[in-house]
């Protein structure tokens, strides 16, 4: 179509004589046939001879190395990954071995300072008992003693008040008597 | 000032006319142009493959992805066995592809807008590839032009179409790489010619046009190199593979 287009073009502009008129198509015109093919030939010839010799086995080369070295690279790569991942899982598993030996140890120095620590209780609160029971008895103890002086304090007391309000010296034992009731009497209260 | 759109076409000689056996052998501009393409793909060629880096540079990206193209564009249309004509398919679509876009060039002279240069092209192909043929299955190479699966009736007629098919596919294969090369430059010089003829005030719009027709031409010229190749691929395809 297109071609058609510029031919009509072209020839309708020769034929008006808008241009200097030659002839139609130099195409045609076989003068130079002869040496545009003894030409092309040999030139055509001496391009596919060093295309074919030269270049193209070198280029073929070039890819052909880029290709192996990119395959020698993956498959390097490749084994430098499964190094790796075996490296991860030997690492993995000191890992967990490590981490048993941990929960072992701790377990086991637990246990054995829970034991210290209950025995040293137990020595602790026995003697904490004793203590206790020394003391309770010292408490009592001291309670008697101090009932039997206050009840002396009492009968002193209770014979000087009735010699200065009557003048008159009471026996002493009738005293102690009375004292002795009326202590037995209250003593609940203050023990 | 305005001159034929098809002078651009002329073939003169350049230097001492020389004459062999009574033909005229004379150095022609068509000549001094194929000259240039193939040194143009020679340096290209010769720069590409000069370093062999592991990451190519950029001429060196550049030549190995034309090798490629062309290497998978026979693998997939010829099969494996056409590996042999690797360097000739290569050669001859570098050679048409530099030939047409050194002829993009202002006021240089396009080699392959010439009938005799790609006729001459073709008919080697088509003579080489059907000595192939004949080489690799012989006499069954003829069962080319029966297609199977044909009806009885309709053979004859078939076998006649495939016969006069074959026949013309030179004819077509110069045609048409001459044919788009030339449609091309000459419409690129009368939009040229409109440019100057109307001015300064009217000559935008043919130069618009020639900008975008530089584009499509420099298109063409991949194309159709492509194209060239491409069939003689297919060509060597049928020669190589009998599939009838």
């Amino acid at each position: 179509m297109k071609s058609f287009l510029t031919m009509f073009i072209a020839l309708s502009a020769i034929n008006t004589d808008l241009y200097a008129a030659e002839a139609g198509m130099p195409q045609l015109d076989p003068t130079y046939w002869a040496s545009q093919g003894f030409w092309l030939i040999l030139i055509f010839t001496i391009l596919y001879i060093s295309i074919s010799k030269f270049y193209l086995p070198k280029i073929k080369d070039n890819l052909d190395n880029r290709e192996n070295k990119i395959k020698e690279d993956l498959e390097n790569a490749n084994k430098f990954k499964e190094q790796s991942e075996t490296k991860l899982k030997e690492y993995e598993i000191i890992l967990e071995n490590a981490k048993k030996e941990v929960s072992k140890i701790h377990f086991e120095s637990k246990n054995i300072l829970d034991k210290e620590i209950q025995s040293k209780k137990d020595i602790i609160e026995k003697e904490i008992e004793k203590e206790l029971v020394k003391a309770q008895k010292d408490i009592i103890e001291l309670k008697k003693n101090s009932i039997s002086s206050i009840q002396k304090i009492s009968e002193n007391i209770v014979a000087n008040i009735i010699e200065n309000i009557s003048g008159e010296k009471l026996n002493e034992s009738s005293i102690r008597a009375a004292v002795e009731d009326i202590s037995k009497k209250n003593i609940g209260k203050y023990l | 000032m305005a001159s034929n759109p098809m002078q651009q076409f002329t073939v003169h000689k350049i230097g001492p006319e020389i004459k062999i056996a009574g033909i005229d052998l004379s150095f022609t501009n068509a000549s001094l142009f194929m000259i240039i393409s193939a040194s143009v793909i020679l340096l290209f060629l010769f720069l590409g493959s000069k370093e062999k880096n592991i990451i190519p540079n950029k001429i060196q990206l550049i030549a190995e992805m034309f090798y490629t193209f062309v290497a998978k564009m026979i693998s997939d249309t010829a099969g494996s066995k056409a590996k042999p004509y690797f360097p000739f398919i290569f050669s001859l679509f570098m050679f048409v592809l530099f030939c047409n876009m050194v002829g993009m060039l202002p006021y240089s002279f396009t080699v392959t807008s010439h009938i005799i240069v790609t006729l001459i092209m073709a008919l080697f192909i088509f003579i080489a590839v059907t000595i192939i043929g004949f080489l690799k299955h012989g006499f069954k190479y003829l069962s080319i032009f029966v297609p199977s699966g044909v009806p009885a009736v309709l053979l004859p007629l078939i076998t006649v179409i495939e016969i006069i098919s074959y026949l013309s596919r030179p004819v077509s294969l110069s045609v048409r790489l001459f044919a788009n090369m030339m449609a091309g430059h000459t419409m690129l010089k009368v939009f040229g010619g409109f440019v100057v003829s109307l001015g300064v005030l009217g000559g935008w719009l043919p130069l618009s046009f020639s900008v975008a027709l530089t584009g499509l031409e420099i298109l063409v010229a991949f194309l159709q190199a492509y194209v060239f190749a491409i069939l003689t691929c297919i060509y060597l395809n049928d020669a190589l593979n009998l599939h009838h």
